[in-house]
């Protein structure tokens, strides 16, 4: 059903942004459009996130999303996270910080995400594709119950998503659609 | 074929809906203003001294929109984008530099096109196997199709201690007549002396950024990460500021100016930079 979903959003895309999508200049309304686009994407990300790090979720199961979760990133996406004590950036390529967060020895794990995003204006890359960045904030929860430990954070997380104009072709026509890729993850503890 | 089109628009209406509905649905967290209050990207600090977006960060204004630059609105984030903790800006000052931007006759924005600002990135780097912090200061450039980030400029206590010129009747020196030997001294010079910039002109400024380039190439410096950013602007005239980031509790966090100094011509903005360059 998801992957019709895809389809359809593609279209939908396709199809909408077909007549401007002959320029290279993005308007008002069709960076609303790539927004959403790409909050669907963050929100995908969120999700899978949400399951990696559940205790709940068996070991193949987590394999299979982070699968899925790389799918959404350009290659050689990182990961670069630095907590309120050392501002220093720790770097992390996707998948290893996904192994980490499973790996995560809790019994109970909570990951929640705040009601708020930011979303940047679009930058036009040297190489003609364009770059934004989505603002998100994560509150993780961690409890041991044999050492009683527990755990809390709020992570603000900068999401860069990389919108490029692609083509398809569909009965034979060639048509011209946005894709928004997500790459490079720059996580920062806060002191909320 | 009717349900079809039935899920097709069912699913335009939800993609469309979806930036003023928050990201997650049941079981988000409710954020009590702080983070909204927050200028959480230097984006946002650019969309709010020039009043380009909404009080809820969600609806981007654009040239047209009936709020886009309007000043009522700028004057209230303008106050907003002050450090009010830590940096001590005199009020006085923070209130002569709002009276200019938000000029009614005359109001001043700013551009991330237009250059006149540029970031300070403070690393870490292996060098000669000890960790060493150096400063490098990047620049937006129009390249390609686009813009990038490029390197400027690079501090660096270990080049800036190899490059300590004397001067007056203290330094080094090549005798005047040294022309009638063929410089036959020059093995003096560059062979025994330490300071082989003694014998450079008055005007001899080291290029640390190639010395840079040319010591990574050869491995003798190795990234390890990044520590802090920081960005200076000078696009508001007579006017320098800086804009740091704030981690911290409360509602004044985020990329917020954490200096304002007023320059009245251009040598006076030539100290300025020099002294945010450090360069000698």
């Amino acid at each position: 059903m998801k992957k019709h979903i895809q389809a359809f959003v593609l279209l939908f895309f396709a199809t909408t942004l077909f007549a401007a999508a002959q320029s290279d200049n993005i308007s008002p309304q069709r960076k609303q459009a790539i927004d959403s686009l790409a909050l669907e994407k963050v929100k995908d990300l969120s999700k899978y996130i949400s399951i990696i790090g559940s205790k709940e979720t068996q070991f193949s199961e987590a394999n299979r999303v982070m699968d899925r979760a790389e799918e959404l990133f350009a290659p050689g996406a990182e990961m670069g996270v630095s907590s309120i004590n050392s501002q220093e950036v720790a770097y992390y390529p996707v998948r290893r910080y996904f192994e980490r967060l499973m790996a995560l020895n809790y019994d109970n794990v909570k990951i929640s995400w705040y009601d708020i995003h930011y979303i940047s204006d679009l930058e036009r890359q040297p190489d003609g594709r364009y770059v934004g960045v989505v603002t998100i904030y994560q509150r993780f929860e961690g409890t041991s119950a044999e050492t009683g430990l527990n755990y809390k954070d709020t992570t603000k997380k900068d999401i860069t998503i990389y919108v490029e104009k692609k083509q398809t072709q569909v009965a034979g026509r060639t048509i011209e659609f946005w894709d928004v890729m997500l790459g490079d993850i720059r996580v920062t503890e806060t002191s909320a | 074929m009717k349900r079809l089109s039935l899920l097709v628009i069912l699913i335009i209406t939800s993609i469309q809906f979806a930036p003023g509905q928050g990201l997650y649905g049941p079981g988000q967290i409710k954020d009590d203003g702080r983070f909204a209050a927050s200028t959480k990207q230097l984006n946002q600090f650019f969309r709010r001294f020039n009043a380009e977006e909404s009080q809820d960060g969600l609806t981007r204004y654009y040239a047209g929109d009936e709020e886009y630059h309007n000043r009522e609105l700028r004057t209230k984030y303008i106050s907003l984008l002050f450090d009010n903790q830590t940096s001590n800006i005199p009020e006085n000052l923070k209130q002569e530099f709002k009276d200019q931007v938000l000029s009614e006759s005359y109001p001043q924005y700013l551009n991330f096109h237009r250059g006149n600002w540029f970031a300070e990135v403070s690393t870490v780097f292996q060098y000669k196997g000890k960790r060493e912090d150096i400063t490098l200061f990047m620049k937006l450039e129009e390249e390609g199709l686009g813009y990038e980030w490029v390197i400027d400029k690079v501090t660096f206590d270990s080049f800036k201690r190899f490059f300590d010129k004397a001067d007056g009747n203290k330094k080094p020196f090549l005798h005047p007549l040294s022309h009638e030997l063929g410089f036959m001294n020059l093995r003096k010079a560059l062979q025994d002396n330490k300071k082989p910039e003694s014998y450079t002109p008055d005007e001899f400024e080291p290029d640390y950024l190639t010395i840079f380039l040319y010591e990574i190439k050869n491995g003798n410096i190795k990234f390890e990460t990044v520590k802090g950013v920081k960005f200076h602007f000078f696009q508001i005239d007579n006017w320098y500021f800086e804009v740091a980031q704030f981690n911290r509790p409360g509602f004044n966090t985020g990329w917020l100016v954490s200096n304002l100094s007023k320059y009245s011509d251009e040598k006076e903005k030539e100290v300025i930079l020099n002294y945010i360059y450090d360069q000698e």
